[in-house]
């Protein structure tokens, strides 16, 4: 048999051609293909872009739903594929992606692998590339994000690391396109074939399992002698990996030779011909039989040694090539801030103060741009509007459903909504950017611990008094599953930004209204601040109920990050908050109310009976509304205002105005209202039957009852789960129902 | 409008009665449904998998112990006996109970979809392990061979359960029994818990109580005829010989490790250490957490800052400040290094 040099049979294009069809790579036109693993979040995708440039498309792995990019880029005089494999953090669970990105390395054989690694965080990423040198020597490890690390005084010898792990580290900061040549030289390097010896192995084993990992490896060496990683072979089929069994009954691990070592390329047997092919079967029948048995004598924890084992040998090697450069000062400073922060005497005050602080901030400066996006929006333009659609003839009921109704309802959405979370996401966003939210989950999590909750729970509820939908996103830096879930269900019960006029309104007149003049300011602000306390409480309360009873099954794992504090990026700050959260959000809410202002104003005008089809349907929910303390009236602008908690009043105002028929006051049927001065309020209010019963159900009601449908929708797309999502509406509304029933019966019975 | 006082007391009675009906896992109507689902297949399956327990266990079965297992009356018992009888699933012959192999076949199918959904629920879920075996009893009868295979498939193809027991392939295979009981391990000889039986009840929770599971090292310090001093991690742990007859053991080579190690949450502010072992007892998601966080033997740990109401505790960790609960922070064992000034 002759056989081609080492060299040239790594070299030639035709290596492993019909492989990597299936894998659904083209070769044609390229001399190598070059392999692009890292975990998530290192710069994986920068990398690829320095590289290739334009030269790219995306697709998809054949047969699978996994994204793959591919692209192409010429170093010296030969061409090189790079085929991106998705983000892993491993190789050995069996996750698609994992699976994905394993089965390329495996029967792909790239010419070159590199993988691309978090400078700032090595140990963490040396995972990924102590599994992936175990498959294959011929690799490269890109040292990226190098930039980072010198910010953060890490500094990493690249030249230690290459000389633990075997093959060639080169330092990158893909960002600024450093390290990019030299990058590019090794991959040249390795694809040429100049491959140092045997690259780093994890070792360390117990006896029995030292055993058992020399036996199979022996039987797997019978079959393919020339199998280079035997060991590695043997160790997969302990741990129980179902598609190194099926590549060994199917024959393939012949090809496994050819990626690891070149020059054993020369010496390949011929693949089994068909006189041997019983032999075979029942030798390969011999080792998966034996694997099977040697798996019940590793025992209960072998897949969890095994990972360990490689967590361990990381972190050795990771110890070895970084230090830390502690910044001297700046170090100090972060652990006076820390010890004042989180300290018995000034922890909690500081905390409040700030919170309180954010709260004033927006709630005074949302008030003049209110008025004045209201002015523009509303007064302004509905006029002009209706001119408009009088002027070309529209006709009454086509110009009332689309301004009086659609646009009207997003108008004042927009105009309550946007100016308070201008403020407030931005606010929220600097805090969090100076590094000092975590500190208050840090304070605050023995008290959530005991409602079975995580402490960052505090943040997403102080989110939530901006916007439940952001709140409930935000419960996205929770990672622990059941902490999550309670989050979400509970982030409802944080007063929103369109809450806070309903609550303080009613609160103003009614409960301002019952005690005398000079006490009416400060006993009002107190109502709207129990209430609000109440809602901290409710969450609690909720947080332990569902955590012993719904939740009691989800997997719970604790750990909260506390990183070093960073001056604020003001600018980037304010530019993120506003187009992620606000704009985000708003969009959203927009899109909820305009079929919300459509529907008020069709209910209002379809005539039903002798009246319109609101006053039915308030007639009708009448009994059920004085039994909690409300009236129909309210219960259904509640219905009609599920988009948006904002339009609750103007809704109220104007259904009260038709029912009681007011005249004078309004503008019309459908058409949403508020008027300036509360006394006006009061006396429409009055007029429709309103209490002070009435003013403290619906205190009550606007803070337990069902979200608002941005919110909802928001769940759905965070849990993915019909189950979650119906629960988180539904709960609040029953319990609101239940709170209210209870109060106005108690209520009616002491005044009785 | 009627008298609120009457419309309080519907809705509060209500709402009682909706509470005891549907009450997670205790209300009247689960349990309803639960009758309702224990039928004959149910029986049967229950009583072939206590055989086969005493088969591989050497204790082979008797009607006495059938019927304590199952919870049934003597005659109910014999009922069971002879349908199963009936059913060429066994042979009665003098006070012993045996499988015949069609029995050991359907035995070891019940017994592989327990175990497996055992693993499930303590891989996959956040119960409490007391919790695992009632839940695993409830869904095991409901699960066809495809639905185990493909629980299978989604666990990895685990081989034993989280109580240590064997996992039957899917081929009946299941390997000898090992092990002996805590009872007659020898003084100081290093030893690993491979099992831990789940019944009765109130033992195991004294077992888990005690903070023993599978896969633990332990070492017998004293044995006297009303107590059982063991070492297990880095706990000294006492119990009755009755209790310590359901931990089976299998001897090991090497000392039993992790014996003088302190635990995490014991180190005082500014303290520094270097982490020996995670405790066996934290498994799944959480264990997952802490290895990711860097917490592998030979990593040092200083613990740098208390929160206002003393927990959690932040740590530096590899460059990293990391808080831990108090709870986490006792999984760690650690070997402690001279104080460290702030």
């Amino acid at each position: 048999m002759s056989h081609p040099s080492p060299d040239a049979c790594g070299a030639c294009p035709a290596h492993n051609l019909a492989n990597l069809k299936k894998l659904g790579v083209d070769m044609t036109g390229h001399d190598y293909v070059v392999a692009l693993a890292g975990n998530p979040n290192t710069g994986k995708s920068t990398v690829f872009n320095a590289l290739t440039g334009l030269r790219q498309h995306t697709g998809n792995w054949p047969g699978k739903t996994v994204t793959r990019a591919e692209g192409a880029f010429a170093s010296g005089d030969k061409r090189y594929k790079l085929v991106d494999l998705p983000g892993t953090y491993s190789l050995l669970s069996s996750s698609l992606d994992e699976e994905v990105a394993r089965d390329f390395l495996l029967f792909g054989q790239p010419d070159v692998t590199v993988v691309v690694v978090d400078a700032t965080c090595l140990e963490r990423n040396l995972n990924l590339v102590l599994q992936v040198l175990e498959i294959t020597n011929r690799a490269v490890v890109c040292l990226n994000l190098m930039d980072e690390a010198r910010r953060r005084g890490i500094e990493v010898d690249a030249r230690r690391l290459a000389r633990d792990l075997g093959v060639r580290v080169v330092a990158t900061a893909a960002r600024y396109d450093e390290g990019l040549p030299e990058l590019m030289q090794a991959i040249a390097e390795v694809a040429r074939g100049e491959v140092s010896g045997a690259p780093h192995k994890v070792g360390e084993r117990s006896p029995a399992l030292q055993r058992a990992v020399v036996r199979l490896s022996a039987a797997v060496l019978e079959l393919h002698p020339q199998l280079p990683n035997a060991q590695w072979v043997a160790l997969r089929l302990l741990d129980g990996d179902e598609r190194i069994q099926v590549a060994l009954r199917a024959g393939e691990l012949g090809d496994l030779i050819q990626a690891t070592d070149p020059s054993a390329a020369s010496v390949v047997p011929s693949p089994p011909s068909d006189p041997d092919a019983d032999a075979v079967d029942a030798a390969v029948n011999a080792v998966i039989e034996l694997a099977s048995q040697l798996r019940w004598q590793v025992g209960s924890e072998f897949h969890q040694s095994l990972m360990e084992a490689v967590y361990t040998e990381a972190a050795r090697i990771a110890d070895r090539a970084v230090t830390r450069v502690e910044g001297g000062r700046r170090f100090d400073l972060d652990r006076a801030l820390d010890n004042l922060v989180t300290s018995r005497l000034w922890g909690v005050p500081l905390m409040l103060l700030l919170l309180t602080g954010v709260f004033w901030l927006t709630i005074a400066g949302a008030n003049v741009p209110s008025k004045m996006l209201a002015t523009l929006l509303i007064d302004w333009t509905v006029p002009a509007l209706r001119s408009g659609a009088a002027a070309i003839g529209a006709p009454w009921w086509l110009s009332g459903f689309v301004i009086d109704g659609m646009y009207l309802a997003t108008a004042w959405v927009v105009s309550v909504m946007l100016p308070p979370m201008a403020i407030f996401f931005p606010l929220f966003t600097l805090l969090e950017d100076f590094g000092y939210l975590p500190r208050v989950a840090f304070n605050l999590d023995r008290t959530f611990r005991r409602a079975g909750a995580h402490g960052k729970q505090a943040l997403t509820m102080a989110m939530g008094w901006g916007c439940n939908a952001a709140g409930v996103v935000a419960a996205r830096i929770i990672e622990s599953p059941r902490e999550r879930l309670i989050a979400i269900i509970t982030n409802n019960f944080a007063i929103c930004n369109g809450r806070w006029p309903t609550q303080i309104l009613v609160a103003t007149i009614f409960v301002g209204g019952a005690v005398p003049a000079h006490w009416a300011g400060l006993i009002s602000a107190l109502a709207v601040v129990g209430v609000a306390v109440f809602g901290v409480i409710l969450t609690f309360a909720t947080s332990w109920l569902l955590s012993r009873t719904l939740l009691r099954g989800e997997v719970s794992a604790f750990s909260l990050e506390l990183p070093p504090y960073r001056p604020p990026r003001v600018l980037a700050t304010l530019y993120t908050s506003l187009i992620d959260r606000t704009l985000y959000v708003l969009w959203r809410a927009v899109v909820f109310a305009l079929p919300a202002g459509a529907v008020i104003w069709l209910v209002s005008n379809i005539p039903y009976g002798d009246a319109s089809l609101a006053a039915a349907i308030v007639q009708w929910l009448q009994p059920f509304g004085v039994v909690l303390g409300l009236s129909g009236v309210i219960l259904l602008a509640y219905i009609v205002a599920i988009p948006a908690n904002e339009i609750v009043v103007p809704t109220i105002l104007m259904l009260t105005v038709l029912v009681t028929g007011a005249p004078g006051v309004g503008e019309g049927a459908g058409v949403m209202f508020e008027l300036d001065s509360t006394t006006d309020t009061a006396a429409v209010l009055r007029a429709g039957g309103w209490t002070l019963l009435t003013a403290v159900s619906l205190m009550l009601f606007s803070l337990v009852h069902n979200p608002c449908s941005t919110t909802i929708y928001t769940i759905w797309k965070e849990t993915r789960s019909v189950k979650w999502t119906t629960v988180s509406a539904l709960l609040p509304l029953v319990m609101g129902f239940l709170l209210c029933f209870v109060v106005a019966q108690a209520w009616r019975l002491v005044a009785s | 409008m009627t008298d609120p006082l009457v419309s309080l007391f519907v809705v509060a009675a209500a709402l009682v009665l909706v509470a005891v009906l549907f009450w997670p896992s205790t209300g009247l109507a689960w349990r309803w449904r639960r009758g309702l689902a224990a039928t004959d297949r149910v029986e049967v399956e229950d009583a072939l998998k206590h055989l086969w327990d005493g088969e591989y266990r050497q204790r082979p079965a008797t009607l006495e112990s059938l019927a304590g297992a199952l919870g049934l009356s003597g005659r109910a018992a014999a009922e069971l006996v002879d349908r199963l009888g009936r059913l060429d699933l066994l042979h009665h012959d003098d006070s012993t109970l045996r499988l015949t192999p069609d029995g050991r076949r359907d035995a070891l199918r019940i017994i592989r979809i327990h175990r497996l959904w055992e693993r499930y629920l303590a891989d996959e879920t956040g119960l409490d392990a007391r919790e695992w075996h009632a839940h695993a009893e409830h869904r095991e009868h409901g699960t066809s061979d495809q639905q185990a295979e493909a629980l299978a498939a989604t666990l990895g193809y685990p081989r034993f359960d989280p109580h240590g027991d064997p996992i039957p392939m899917a081929s009946g295979e299941v390997p000898p029994h090992q092990g002996m009981p805590l009872t007659q391990l020898p003084v100081d000889q290093a030893a690993e818990i491979v099992h831990i039986e789940d019944e009765p009840e109130a033992v195991f929770a004294q077992i888990a109580a005690a903070g023993l599971v599978p896969g633990m090292r332990v070492r017998v310090l004293d044995r006297s005829p009303q107590r059982i001093r063991v070492e297990a991690e880095a706990d000294e742990v006492v119990l009755a010989p009755v209790v310590a007859a359901n931990v089976t053991v299998v001897t090991i080579e090497g000392p039993a490790d992790v014996t003088s190690a302190t635990r995490l949450s014991a180190l005082s502010l500014g303290e520094s250490a270097d982490v020996v072992a995670l405790a066996t007892s934290c498994r799944g998601a959480q264990r997952r957490r802490l290895l990711d966080l860097g917490l592998v033997p030979g990593t040092r740990v200083t613990s740098e800052l208390r929160g206002p109401s003393g927990d959690p505790t932040a740590y530096r960790i590899r460059g990293a400040l990391i808080a831990l609960r108090r709870d986490q922070a006792s999984h760690i064992f650690v070997h402690k290094h001279a104080e460290v000034s702030a």
